[in-house]
């Protein structure tokens, strides 16, 4: 190569023509070689919408397009206890696959150094169709929530920086964010899109439900009714498909030993004191215990809760209780049938979520 | 060789033609010089009283410049645009800007209500530089942080995060200098100061006492009270 470089320069006028040739093919298999190389770009992994759902109210991946490789990040870091302070804690410590990503059996969820959280760590799914995060809302775009669980000092109990700083010691891990982003560096702004396009690529949309809406599948007589009693009691706040409506609402629950106020603690206003989010029915048969402080331990409890509820002996609960809900114990039991048919076991055994084959 | 010419040319051209666009080869430079009692801050080791005799030591003092215009010049790229003051660390904003004579700053203490909620963001916004609330999303826009013992509150602290960018409860604000005239010759920097007088952070349009309010982490009532104080706090030293 340097021998042809020099007797290039060298202009010898014999050989020129032939050496010209050769350099051009030369430099243009180069140059096409080099080309490959930055064209090397992440496989894109958009977020499928299932037929008949509406649309995701916003574009949570509007300037965060999914892809392959940043999803497998987003995983790899979503199973790393590594990340926390004391290596114990990762994300997958609260949100568990097989409780559809909330805490299996845990009213609250640990936090490093034998803490507790403060409230009942929510089911991930369908984060997409979300328009606010955590149970009172607080948090306003998916990309910002994992800073809160990281530093907080009851659940990861990190600095971003040191999270940061173990990424980048990490031979595999920068391997991956070049994957991911085209550059090995770990930033908060990677670390946090990689987390968005995992959890937010995590859908829930093939439960028994799913199926009969989908015609592949039929309910069973008591499963009928169950969806009939849910359509009259419980649909305008637990709105299909997705079981929610995302709002905010005062379901009756006392004030509880935190003083967790909800949705006030947001917006500053007294007339949202009480409030939380409507959360989605889906897999509630695996997520449990339920409310925002797991204060419920099981379905039947649940759905007793709301047949005690009354409008007149507590004002501030929502309007929507005005009209009591009554059901026979037989009514009950077709309802809670109903409600089981919304678990979607694929969604609790979908690799694509599990575990990355080693944690680095 | 005749490629190697042409690739040449190119070069020159492609060089010539960036220093064209990228004109802007001189500097403004704004410092932040920052005073309380007519003594320049020193962070921890000395004491300060507000106007009402309550003596405080200050541990922080954070907020965030955005938005600049110089001569109605803006600036949209970030690094440029966004920037952290931070008295531990950077006291110091430098702008490129094309030479001639410069006579109005103005900027947003504060960030712009879009950056608190379309995500992640990067540089002076990352959430790393902990001015960002990880549970009610948001910028803390002023941090101030230190003890008195006028604090009634847990181990005599003052901590006083100023922020909110919802309708109702914004605090960022636009805040417009004379500089006088500032000549920016070709390929050097010039350099404007302003002075933050934190005396006016106790006392200027509102009056805040560390005994009544030593605690301000939420946007609201009490940090809208605060906010409205800081234009009161900046001023252009004089040359």
């Amino acid at each position: 190569m340097l021998q042809i470089f020099l007797q290039c320069l060298q202009l010898n006028p014999s050989k020129f023509i032939s050496i010209k040739l050769f350099t051009t093919i030369l430099f243009t298999f180069l140059f096409v070689f080099l080309c490959s190389l930055a064209i090397q770009k992440p496989t894109p992994l958009p977020l499928q919408i299932p037929k008949g759902w509406p649309k995701p109210p916003t574009d949570i991946f509007k300037n965060n397009k999914p892809t392959v490789e940043g999803f497998a990040l987003g995983r790899q870091l979503f199973y790393d206890g590594n990340l926390s302070s004391d290596g114990n804690i990762s994300c997958e410590s609260c949100h568990q696959q097989f409780a559809s990503f909330a805490t299996f059996d845990h009213d609250l969820s640990h936090g490093v150094n034998n803490t507790f959280s403060t409230r009942n760590a929510p089911a991930l799914f369908n984060l997409a169709w979300m328009e606010g995060y955590h149970w009172d809302g607080g948090i306003n775009h998916i990309e910002v929530q994992p800073v809160h669980p990281f530093t907080s000092p009851n659940e990861m109990g990190e600095t971003i920086e040191n999270v940061l700083a173990k990424l980048n010691s990490n031979a595999e891990y920068r391997s991956m964010f070049k994957a991911a982003f085209g550059d090995e560096e770990a930033t908060s702004e990677r670390l946090m899109k990689s987390l968005a396009q995992f959890t937010g690529s995590i859908v829930s949309s093939n439960s028994k439900y799913d199926k009969v809406m989908r015609g592949e599948d039929e309910f069973n007589n008591i499963e009928k009714k169950g969806y009939e009693l849910f359509k009259q009691n419980c649909s305008s706040c637990h709105k299909e498909p997705l079981f929610t409506d995302n709002s905010y609402r005062n379901n009756g629950m006392p004030l509880n030993r935190f003083n967790d106020v909800g949705r006030m603690l947001v917006t500053g206003r007294s007339s949202d004191s009480l409030k939380f989010k409507v959360p989605s029915l889906r897999n509630i048969q695996v997520s449990y215990p339920y409310m925002h402080d797991g204060s419920i331990f099981s379905v039947p409890q649940v759905v007793d809760h709301y047949l005690e509820l009354s409008f007149e002996n507590n004002p501030f609960i929502d309007t929507v209780f005005k009209r009591k809900i009554e059901l026979t114990p037989r009514q009950k039991n077709e309802l809670i049938y109903f409600l089981y048919a919304l678990t979607d076991s694929t969604l609790l055994k979908d690799e694509r979520f599990g575990p990355p084959k080693r944690i680095f | 060789m005749k490629i190697f010419r042409t690739l040449f040319f190119v070069t020159v051209i492609f060089i010539t033609a960036v220093n064209i666009s990228f004109g802007q080869n001189s500097t403004l430079k704004i410092n932040f010089e920052h005073y309380a009692n007519g003594k320049k801050i020193v962070l921890s080791d000395s004491s300060y009283n507000n106007i009402f005799g309550e003596q405080y030591f200050i541990k922080k003092l954070r907020y965030y410049v955005s938005n600049l215009k110089v001569n109605g010049q803006a600036f949209t790229e970030d690094s440029l645009n966004y920037h952290l003051i931070d008295l531990a660390k950077s006291t110091s904003i430098k702008l490129p800007l094309t030479a001639g004579k410069y006579n109005k700053l103005v900027f947003m203490l504060g960030v712009d209500s879009s950056r608190n909620c379309s995500g992640i963001q990067q540089g002076a916004l990352d959430p790393a530089k902990d001015m960002f609330w990880t549970w009610n999303t948001g910028y803390v826009v002023f941090k101030l942080e230190g003890t008195s013992s006028s604090s009634n509150a847990d181990r005599n602290r003052i901590e006083h995060h100023v922020g909110g960018y919802r309708f109702g409860n914004n605090i960022s604000q636009f805040i417009t200098f004379n500089i006088g005239e500032v000549v920016l010759k070709p390929d050097s920097i010039s350099e404007i100061t302003i002075n933050v007088n934190l005396d006016r952070y106790w006392d200027a349009v509102n009056t805040i006492r560390i005994s009544e309010d030593p605690i301000c982490t939420l946007p609201g009532t009490l940090a809208k009270k605060i906010a409205a104080n800081f234009p009161a706090m900046f001023t252009v030293k004089p040359e």
